[in-house]
């Protein structure tokens, strides 16, 4: 009893040790930042400057970026961010990245999603029906480094 | 005040797309204030291995209170007044933050044939959209208004005198303005810390401060009334001598907007004459003397009619004789 104990033992350090490794080698990191769009009057007219969102208020514009940081010492593939917005804005733009209209369920491109009226009738989906977005990038060169964006109003 | 921020940036297309965006969103004055936006995004991928998955930090952002308010006449034309009169109002707060609102009413407007004395204003407590006397809450002019949640109206009242002198058909106009308690500006004025929720309150694009015309129109109502005497001697001439009658004839001639209730029509019989029996007429009609169902009585003392309701821009006429005593 006392000699099958200490195997069973032996037996997880074995399968554990593998992941510790795989722990040191490091994740792709993922950080999230926000910046509200301010426009900015100046001599050559109006432009658009991202600053801190300290002060946010409805029909604001904000942009969500998600900066990655391939720090797993690997080739990362089939790389898949997926982002629900948050219910209290609204996306502002299309952009290089698939979109859901059934929260997370099924994406596609805006233009070729539809949908349903609670009449029953069906239209084409607008920016205000997304629910999540996801951005998929094919493979991340070991120590490579990127983001994604997306814009989106305060309702 | 109005729109000096959206003067500025109307010229960039991508304000054109937000503005589209909005009519697409359920609540028109927007997200609450003291919401907060939390937005993580998460991540699969393989390294050749089973898929990793990996989530990123959450980022936070509370909204603040956006400061907006529209007022609006409710009345459906001129209010007309003839004392009293009670201008109704809608306060619509249009932030996304419960805010009470300053109300002042102005009667001097420029181009007012007369200016209302403002006697209070009234919250429309029952929500009928009509002023109810001693049930609708009583407000001072200047006073504030109870909280309005985001995308409520309320109706308020302005309770109006016409002032003496006041003559049919003048017009007047009452000013209502409506200021966030919390601050008024430009837009994007910010008062830090002191929105709900928590965070700031931001001046919207109404300046946190709107106002709205009512309009009076005078409907005063007057009673002329013209007193003609036609004498008639014993010798055929028409001078006021012993034995001589006259004709006395009062003429009520109703004028302006509306019409008077119970117009009661008395003259005493003059001294140095007596009535004389069975001349009292209305219209050209005779009335008896007695005190009975019709308009008119008529004694020693002096004559009675009541002529009744009478419309602004008819008239009434009276006659009755007295002989001059001898």
């Amino acid at each position: 009893m006392f000699v099958r104990t200490i195997s069973a033992l032996s037996m997880a350090l074995a399968t554990l040790a593998p992941i510790s490794s795989a722990c040191a080698q490091g994740t792709v990191a993922l950080v999230g930042d926000v910046k509200v769009v301010k426009i900015v009057q100046d001599a050559d007219g109006s432009r658009e400057t991202l600053a801190e969102p300290t002060s946010v208020v409805p029909g604001d514009r904000l942009v969500f970026t998600t900066k990655y940081n391939n720090e797993t010492g690997s080739k990362v593939e089939n790389f898949v961010i997926s982002n629900p917005l948050p219910k209290a804005v609204v996306l502002t733009a299309a952009g290089e990245f698939a979109v859901s209209i059934d929260n997370g369920k099924t994406f596609a491109a805006l233009g070729t999603l539809t949908a349903s009226e609670a009449d029953g009738t069906s239209r084409s989906a607008e920016l205000s029906d997304v629910t999540d977005i996801r951005w998929t990038i094919d493979s991340i060169a070991p120590g490579a480094t990127g983001e994604v964006n997306y814009f989106a109003a305060v309702r | 005040m109005k729109n000096a921020v959206t003067n500025g940036i109307v010229v960039l297309p991508f304000v054109t797309g937000v503005a589209l965006l909005f009519t697409n969103t359920a609540l028109a004055a927007g997200v609450p204030a003291g919401t907060l936006i939390e937005n993580t995004a998460s991540a699969s991928y393989n390294t050749g291995g089973p898929t990793q998955t990996v989530d990123s930090n959450k980022v936070t952002i509370k909204v603040d209170e956006l400061l907006d308010v529209a007022v609006a006449s409710q009345d459906a034309g001129a209010v007309p007044v003839a004392a009293n009169a009670a201008l109704s109002f809608s306060v619509t707060n249009t932030g996304n933050g419960p805010e009470a609102f300053k109300l002042t009413a102005d009667p001097a407007v420029a181009g007012n044939d007369f200016d209302a004395t403002i006697n209070n204003l009234a919250i429309d407590t029952n929500n009928n959209g009509v002023y109810d006397v001693g049930i609708d809450t009583i407000l001072a002019n200047g006073g504030n208004s109870p909280l309005i949640n985001p995308d409520i109206a309320l109706t308020v009242f302005v309770l109006v005198t016409a002032p003496a002198g006041t003559t049919d058909g003048q017009t007047s106009k009452v000013n209502l303005l409506a200021e966030a308690t919390t601050g008024t500006g430009a837009p994007g004025l910010t008062f830090a810390g002191a929105g709900f929720g928590g965070g700031n309150a931001i001046v919207g694009s109404s300046g946190a401060d709107d106002n709205a015309l009512g309009s009076l129109l005078a409907s005063i109502i007057t009673v002329n009334l013209t007193k003609t005497a036609t004498v008639v001697d014993p010798f055929g001439g028409s001078s006021s001598v012993p034995g001589a009658i006259i004709t006395y004839q009062l003429v009520a001639t109703v004028s302006g907007t509306g019409s008077v209730n119970g117009l009661l029509i008395t003259d005493p019989i003059p001294v140095s004459t007596t009535y004389s029996p069975n001349t009292l007429k209305l219209g050209g009609a005779p009335l008896t003397d007695l005190a009975d169902t019709d308009a008119g009585q008529a004694s020693a003392a002096g004559i009675s009619v009541n002529a009744g309701t009478v419309a602004a821009g008819s008239t009434r006429t009276v006659t009755f004789n007295v002989k001059v005593n001898n």
